[in-house]
């Protein structure tokens, strides 16, 4: 009996070993793999298009949830249009907000990529309430004890047209300003943007595209050509990702879970002051626009915490573009591009300050 | 009569089994994804379905001048390890009719494993979706099959 053991023992590993599939990631390297030079589709091949992926490029973010929080600022303001308001003015300490985004592919195939993208952006004040009193800094008030918000709802759609060109879209619908869960925000408020590119995707390595959009992140609406650029050097150390003029970053990889960028992001909106305004009563007063944008020079340091799942530390300078507050004829937006005469109501001014930024995200495949 | 009974139940197992077999072996060949840059061989292995690279368009890495290994692995064992012959695809069992899934997809490119789920249009076409926790969160690229040129 005893004897037996070993031979029960051997046949029991020779038998596991025969079962166990050969699932070793690297196979074995003396296959002659010259065979398959030479093959021919069976049927014909699958018509060839460019994927909207550089090689190097920063993930993109599916689920983001992230905080953010500027140094202290001074906001003051005078009034220039046809009220005749005095000038305000308030400290505050500190602001911050939470920012949610999302990218989700709802449809995502070699020849199309559809996506539904979300937004909700914050910003609630830290002030000192001694150097706000009632009723003279009515508008302040507003901002500061409301906050503002921005939510968007919107699409991205990439259409390869072929193995070197495609089309990019994107459309979103925000609405944005001093409302809270109390006070919803009014559907009719909500502001449209749009851009369309067009491209060439030069190699694994490289892709451009030129289009226009039609956009608020300088506060006021406007219209302006787009330039698109994602760009990684043949060492993959190197990369520019930029969609100019809204955002520019230099990339530095140290490896594919580690990445630095720096560069800047101009951010803005116009935001409906009316939901919860201390000053609805007055004269003229109705039908506010907040044309807030601001330029954020940044380092951010990305790096996958676990596989899929990245944490995102981001810190620079905010400087204020603009702080503007429009009243709007008949509610209805209107253009003033980069040379439109009309006046402002009030001109804004924010003191510049540090910002730092920290995100979870939930990176793309 | 009894022995009869069982034998048909048998027969009918046997041929049962032998058919499906045939059905989810249909997933063996070689394939070429749809950029065209490799050829993906897929095999059984055991009860399970594995596909390996056998060709790539550019073997050789332009940086080092040698052929190409999987250098973004987070493994760091694997990062010397050659992209051809690597088994891309790992662990997929024949579901039912044309699906093959609990498989897992990996991208040398930038080193991330997917959960993928494989499902042939038609004898020679494959739609591989990659994605990570649901399907939603995916990709799908289109795979056509290859043969070895016919000589007239």
């Amino acid at each position: 009996m005893i004897k037996s053991i070993p031979l029960f023992l051997f046949l029991i590993f020779s038998f596991k070993a025969i079962a166990q599939p050969q699932d070793s990631t690297i196979t074995e390297q003396e296959e002659d793999f010259s065979m398959y030079d030479n093959l021919d589709y069976v049927d014909q091949g699958a018509k060839r298009f460019c994927t909207s992926k550089v090689i190097g490029l920063s993930p993109q973010k599916l689920i983001s949830i992230g905080y953010d929080v500027q140094g202290q600022t001074d906001i003051s303001s005078s009034s220039v249009g046809m009220l005749n308001q005095q000038t305000e003015f308030s400290n505050v300490r500190f602001s911050h907000g939470l920012r949610l985004q999302g990218n989700i592919p709802v449809l995502s195939r070699n020849n199309i990529i559809i996506q539904v993208i979300f937004n909700y952006l914050e910003q609630r004040y830290n002030y000192d309430q001694t150097l706000l009193p009632i009723p003279t800094y009515p508008f302040r008030r507003t901002i500061l004890q409301n906050g503002i918000r921005s939510t968007g709802l919107g699409t991205t759609i990439f259409k390869p047209l072929n193995e070197k060109s495609f089309l990019l879209f994107q459309a979103t619908g925000d609405n944005n300003g001093d409302y809270g869960w109390d006070n919803l925000p009014d559907l009719v408020n909500t502001r449209l943007s749009v851009a369309a590119i067009w491209g060439k995707k030069v190699s694994d390595r490289k892709m451009w595209g030129f289009g226009v959009s039609r956009t608020y992140r300088a506060g006021d609406l406007n219209y302006i050509p787009v330039f698109l650029l994602n760009w990684t050097a043949a060492n993959g150390k190197w990369g520019a990702e930029m969609l100019l003029p809204a955002r520019a970053n230099v990339r530095r990889t140290f490896n594919s879970r580690n990445i630095l960028l720096l560069g800047y992001e101009l951010e803005g909106q116009t935001y409906r002051i009316d939901s919860r305004n201390a000053f609805s009563a007055l004269p003229g007063y109705n039908n506010l626009e907040l044309r807030r944008s601001e330029l954020r020079v940044k380092a951010t340091y990305e790096f996958s915490l676990s596989g899929f799942i990245w944490l995102s530390f981001q810190a620079g300078f905010r400087y204020n573009y603009s702080f503007n507050v429009d009243t709007l004829p008949n509610n209805n937006d209107f253009f003033r591009g980069f040379t439109g005469t009309q006046p402002y109501l009030f001109e804004g001014k924010l003191s510049n300050t540090f910002y730092s930024l920290v995100s979870l995200n939930l990176v793309s495949p | 009569m009894r022995t009869t009974l069982f034998a048909i139940i048998c027969i009918f197992a046997f041929q049962v089994n032998l058919f499906s077999q045939t059905e989810a072996d249909r997933l063996t060949g070689v394939w070429e994804p749809s950029n065209g840059k490799a050829r993906v061989k897929i095999d059984k292995i055991g009860t399970k379905y594995f596909g390996k690279v056998v060709w790539l368009k550019e073997p050789i890495d332009p940086e080092t001048d040698k052929p190409k290994v999987d250098k973004n692995n987070p493994d760091k064992a694997l990062q010397n390890a050659p992209i051809k012959g690597y088994r891309l695809l790992k662990d997929f069992q024949f579901k039912e009719g044309n699906i093959w899934h609990e498989g897992t997809i990996y991208d040398p490119e930038n080193g991330s494993t997917y959960a993928c789920t494989i499902e042939m249009v038609d004898e020679n076409t494959l739609e591989i979706r990659g994605y990570i926790g649901i399907s939603a969160f995916g990709r799908t690229d289109v795979w056509k099959r290859l043969q070895i040129p016919k000589r007239d």
